[in-house]
This record gives structure tokens, sequence and C-alpha cells, in this order.
């Protein structure tokens, strides 16, 4: 007897694809930008931003890829550069992050005081959280 | 002196993390990539709430709050 097996594949919303998302996130980041650090658009922006992100990271509304059973042993790869970074983070922060031994903040602040910089930066990190509330 | 070794440091383990993550996307990589690291972590979960996902989008939209407000 011929059995028809039924295939359930999810169908991805219309607004949930790159060609919607990319120019969307373009246009958060390009408003993120423009605003200054310490003021209070800037807080309730990234705020509500990564709120709405949460807020959609931890619902059932978008289609998410599958995450790994089990991690390779070559995850303690992984260890060196977060144990390098973390050492000379601490490092900075613990003597005071002053301009001779600046914290990694103190160093980026004055690139992300540039309007462009600092809305490519923003990108990078709604597209990464993008990329996170997927998974 | 100490100002060089900070920002030489620094970008050393970002080259690095740059360095890991090729490596983990070669074929047949025994590697895993920072999102497999970032979904095994943010399957983690106590009863019905989802302690993994909260802690990596809580850690990153700090990061983001850090750089970008304040």
């Amino acid at each position: 007897m011929e059995q028809h097996r039924e295939i359930a594949a999810e169908v991805p919303r219309s607004w949930d694809r790159p060609v919607v998302s990319v120019p969307v996130l373009i246009c958060l980041s390009l408003v993120g930008g423009q605003l200054p650090s310490f003021s209070t658009q800037a807080n309730l922006y990234t705020l509500g931003t990564g709120g709405a992100l949460i807020w959609l990271g931890l619902g059932n509304r978008l289609a998410r890829r599958p995450a790994p059973e089990r991690l390779p042993r070559g995850m303690v790869w992984w260890v060196l550069p977060a144990v390098l970074f973390g050492i000379f983070e601490g490092g900075t922060f613990v003597l005071g992050s002053s301009d001779d031994f600046p914290t990694f903040s103190r160093l980026a602040d004055p690139l992300l005081e540039d309007p462009l910089v600092r809305s490519a930066a923003y990108f990078a990190w709604l597209a990464a959280f993008w990329g996170l509330v997927r998974r | 002196m100490m100002r060089s070794l900070a920002i030489g440091g620094f970008l050393t383990a970002l080259a690095l993390f740059a360095v890991v993550e090729w490596a983990a996307r070669r074929e047949g990589s025994r590697i895993p990539t920072l999102g497999d690291l970032c979904a095994y972590v943010m399957r983690y979960e106590v009863g019905p709430v989802p302690v993994g996902r909260i802690a990596v989008f809580g850690f990153w939209w700090w990061l983001g709050w850090h750089f970008f407000a304040r």
C-alpha cells in the first residue's frame, strides 16, 4: 500500500526575510548612530530596540535554526581568545582604566564618536542580536 | 608603553576570535562556530524558564547599552 508522508515545513513570514530585515536593521542603525552617548534618547533607543528583540527572541513568533545537541571537543579553542580578552579587560579595569592602560570600551569611545562608525557598530550589534533571536 | 600593550592585547584577542571562527567554518571542522556555541548555551533551561536565552540576550543587550548609551 502506498504511504503518503506528510511533510511539515514552516513557511517563513513575508517580513521574516533578509530582503526585509537587513534594510530595517540599517535604518535602525542609522538612527541609533546619530544619538550621542549619555543622552536620554540613546538610553531609550538602546533599551527599546534591545527590548523588542528580546521580546521576539523569548516568544515563539519566529522560526529558529536548530541548536546542536552536543558540542565537539574543539570548542576549547574558544577559551583562548576569551581568556586573553578577559585578562586584558580585567587587568585594565582593576588598574582604573586610565589613558595609559585603557579598557576596551575606553579605547572604543573615541572611535564611536563618529556617527558613521557608530552606525556601523550599531548595525553589527543589531545584526548579531537578530542572529541570536533566530537561534 | 602600557597603552601599546593593552591595544596589542585587545587586537590579538579580536584576531584570535576571527581566526577560531574562520577555522570553525572550514568543511569538516571539529570546532563549533560562535553561533553554534551561543545556540548550545541558549538551550539551557531550568524547568520552563529559558535561562540560557535570557542570559545570552541580557548580556548582548547590556553590551549594546554600555557602548551606545553610556
